[in-house]
């Protein structure tokens, strides 16, 4: 119930921010429902069923390529249409990538969806009469909901409707991953997580159920691509790059992948880490890659996971003893 | 005393004439002028970013000693380029939170790209140094209102091709081409081609290498271009790959009795030392050849500023950089002066900006209408008698870009069919 209010909470806070917040700070927030979208997909194959994968910025790509296409190519402005078309192309595309992968695990796993990101990556650059090439592919500017909105100049769109809609849009993913993670289908891909044989054992059908995993990842990850493309204007080749890989990877260690909010934190706190490092520093990669290293070394559950210990620590000073013990026992059993 | 005031009124138009830095007297503005600079600082292009911030620094310290630009001091705000996606958001924190006036810099035309039509969505007055708006060679925004852009990205190809033709036409039958993969590389190829063609020359080409932008590891590339014996090699690597093709060539003997052309080798100069960079080569310095005999006094001021500072020498991404800041300087101060020395609006400026001239550093340079630079490029052949550890230029050649660059609004192809080239 806590939680329930604390998700409203921070819902009514992001909903309010653009009447408070700088404009540059509320462009920034475009990506991060972008990506907070990206990871709660990414993160239900990684933190909920135990598979990491190297290449889903692939689905990334997809989603900015499919905005790109619909625009560019084809002269449709609608935004809803393009959320249809990223999920359904993810959706095609993960079905052979999921299938071969999903029959290993662990470093195979990692690497094999690497391979295939980079095999779409090299596409995406050597097919330059379809793709663009180097150069990448406009995104024009879409219409939401119907609305038109090209009178507006871009500033105002992002951080206007744009802004909303994203917001909404990440509520809703979230609402339904949520559902989705806490249903029986969720408890079958922890159970895959935690001990594969012994899910057989009790009937799981454990490669399904990791590729209806990668599946609905993928959809997840192709919507977030779709929005950043609309924010940047620009379909590119670099989003389906392996780097971009990584940075999804670190987004989640970062907020930590055993919690649900964690991959939504970590893209919230990787934007803008980097916005303040990069504005500081030359050698902000330094840094970040130094974050990265003291995170795992230290906080291995992330940030969320970091908030649950302080969070413990004050309850059980403030609580009598007996109830000390079943409050971290609680806090132990809320980790996915 | 009428006479003697004449004299100083003409000692003092000398003078602005003579330097470019020197600032149109406008009313005294209280409030610095914030220019934003994006520029690469790591990777690839690390070392041509910090050439040209190096530039732009010291086109604001002489800018500034001379009373800003319309009586405003010049404030710098940094970021870097990097990505497309991550360098629109610096380009957004410039102008939403910094609230510069200006954006200066880009060099990777992938982010030119993608940041041009940004920065017009954004209303925001933008100065390219080497960035373009080309889709290959194909014009994306014919009439940017707010971007101004470098000159054309083929136009150091047009010009190595050109000089190719005139120094060897009748001295090759076979040719091959080393160019990184990617829009830039494959375009200068083709323009290669396309010149050959125009020119009458039936060579024969005997390989294609296309390496990935960056690559360190040439060997096979370079074992594919021995196995060819072509006897011009055709090149437009420009990153730190060019100095390790070098190497490797050199190692493999590849250049033993094979002509080179590299139209666009000035940004590794330095390091193309003389003990694997042969002499008569093809050599590009694009618009700001360091070494040049006739240079300007600004130049030479430049050149030794650089040198002493940094212990090395500048090529042309700082040209670039200071041209960018020239041309905004008097792009300001011209619609200053039209409004009796009030600080213009965006508007007036972009409009005075449209077809303003400067003196850089490699010379003369104009802005055309359509926001596309027009500057003076440099080439020639290598020579090893300097007193440097590399090769500089034996013999220079410079062209204006307007006979090397298509007029706004061409098709470049159809361009170089029809184009009236003086060799």
């Amino acid at each position: 119930m806590r939680s329930h209010l604390l998700v409203l909470l921070l819902l009514a806070v992001l909903a309010l921010l653009p009447q408070v917040a700088g404009q540059y700070h509320l462009t920034l927030m475009i990506p991060f429902f972008a990506y907070g979208i990206a990871l709660l997909g990414f993160n239900l194959l990684f933190g909920y069923t135990g598979l990491l994968s190297f290449g889903h910025a692939l689905f990334v790509g997809i989603g900015a390529y499919a905005a790109a296409a619909i625009t560019s190519k084809l002269g449709l402005r609608s935004f809803e249409l393009i959320l249809v078309a990223s999920a359904v192309g993810a959706f095609l595309v993960a079905i052979p990538v999921g299938l071969l992968s999903v029959r290993y695990t662990k470093i195979f796993f990692g690497m094999l969806t690497l391979a295939f990101g980079m095999l779409f990556h090299s596409f995406l650059f050597k097919f330059y009469d379809i793709t663009g090439g180097d150069g990448g592919m406009r995104v024009l500017r879409p219409s939401l909901l119907g609305m038109d909105l090209s009178t507006l100049d871009k500033t105002a769109f992002l951080t206007g409707p744009f802004y909303y809609y994203c917001l909404v849009l990440l509520g809703f993913a979230g609402l339904a991953m949520w559902r989705m993670v806490n249903s029986p289908f969720g408890l079958h891909l922890k159970a895959i997580r935690e001990n594969p044989r012994k899910a057989e054992y009790l009937g799981v059908r454990v490669r399904l159920y990791r590729l209806f995993a990668f599946l609905i990842s993928a959809m997840y990850c192709a919507m977030g691509g779709a929005i950043l493309a609309v924010s940047t204007g620009l379909a590119d080749p670099e989003l389906a790059y392996w780097t971009h890989s990584g940075n999804l990877v670190f987004m989640v260690v970062l907020g930590g992948f055993a919690n649900f909010l964690g991959p939504i934190v970590g893209a919230f706190s990787f934007i803008f880490l980097q916005d303040q490092l990069m504005s500081l520093t030359q050698y902000w990669r330094f840094f970040l890659g130094a974050t990265l290293a003291l995170i795992v070394i230290l906080f291995p559950r992330g940030l969320m996971g970091l908030l649950q210990d302080l969070g413990g620590r004050f309850r059980a000073a403030e609580a009598p003893a007996p109830q000390r013990i079943s409050h971290e026992l609680g806090t132990e059993r809320v980790n996915p | 005393m009428n006479a003697s005031r004449r004299k100083i009124l003409k000692a003092l138009g000398a003078t602005a004439i003579a330097s470019p830095f020197i600032s149109f007297p406008a009313l005294a503005q209280s409030r610095s002028l914030k220019i934003g600079i994006l520029a690469p600082k790591g990777g690839i292009a690390g070392t041509v970013g910090e050439c040209g911030l190096r530039g732009t620094l010291w086109a604001v310290e002489k800018i500034n000693a001379a009373g800003g630009i319309a009586g405003r001091k010049v404030e710098l705000v940094v970021e870097e380029e990097t990505n497309p996606k991550d360098s629109i958001e610096r380009f957004r924190k410039l102008v939403l939170q910094d609230r510069v006036e200006c954006v200066q810099g880009v060099v990777s035309s992938g982010v030119s790209l993608s940041l041009g039509p940004a920065a017009e969505e954004m209303r925001a007055l933008t100065m390219f140094w080497d960035g373009t708006t080309q889709d290959g060679v194909k014009e994306t925004m014919p009439n940017p209102r707010y971007v101004f852009k470098s000159t054309d990205n083929e136009c150091e190809a047009v010009m190595g091709s050109l000089l190719a033709i005139k120094y060897w036409k009748g001295k090759f039958a076979t040719v091959a081409g080393i160019n990184p993969d990617y829009s830039y590389g494959r375009n200068n190829w083709a323009a290669f081609l396309a010149l050959l063609k125009r020119f009458g020359i039936e060579a024969r080409v005997v390989a294609e290498q296309w390496p990935k932008v960056g690559t360190l590891d040439l060997t096979s590339h370079v074992a594919a271009l021995k196995a060819a014996k072509p006897d011009l090699v055709f090149s437009s690597l420009l990153f730190a790959d060019l100095p390790v093709f070098m190497k490797t060539a050199y190692g493999a003997g590849l250049v033993d009795g094979t002509k080179f052309v590299f139209p666009a080798a000035g940004w590794q100069h330095t390091q193309l030392k003389k003990d694997f960079t042969p002499e008569g080569m093809i050599f590009g310095h694009n618009t700001l050849y360091f070494d040049l005999p006739n240079a300007s006094p600004l130049q030479r001021e430049f050149v030794q500023h650089y040198y002493d500072r940094y212990k090395d020498y500048p090529h042309w991404e700082a040209d670039r950089a200071i041209f960018a800041m020239q041309v905004y300087k008097a792009g300001v101060e011209k619609a200053a002066k039209a409004k009796g020395g009030a600080w213009p609006s965006t508007e007036d400026i972009i409009n005075a900006t449209e077809g303003v001239q400067v003196e850089s550093l490699g010379g003369k340079g104009s802005m055309r209408k359509d926001h596309i630079a027009e500057q003076t490029f440099y080439q020639g052949i290598t020579t090893h008698k300097n007193r440097y550890d590399f090769p500089t230029l034996g013999t220079v050649d410079a062209m204006y870009s307007e006979q090397i660059q298509k007029p706004a609004g061409a098709d470049f192809w159809t361009w170089i069919k029809s184009a009236q080239f003086k060799i």
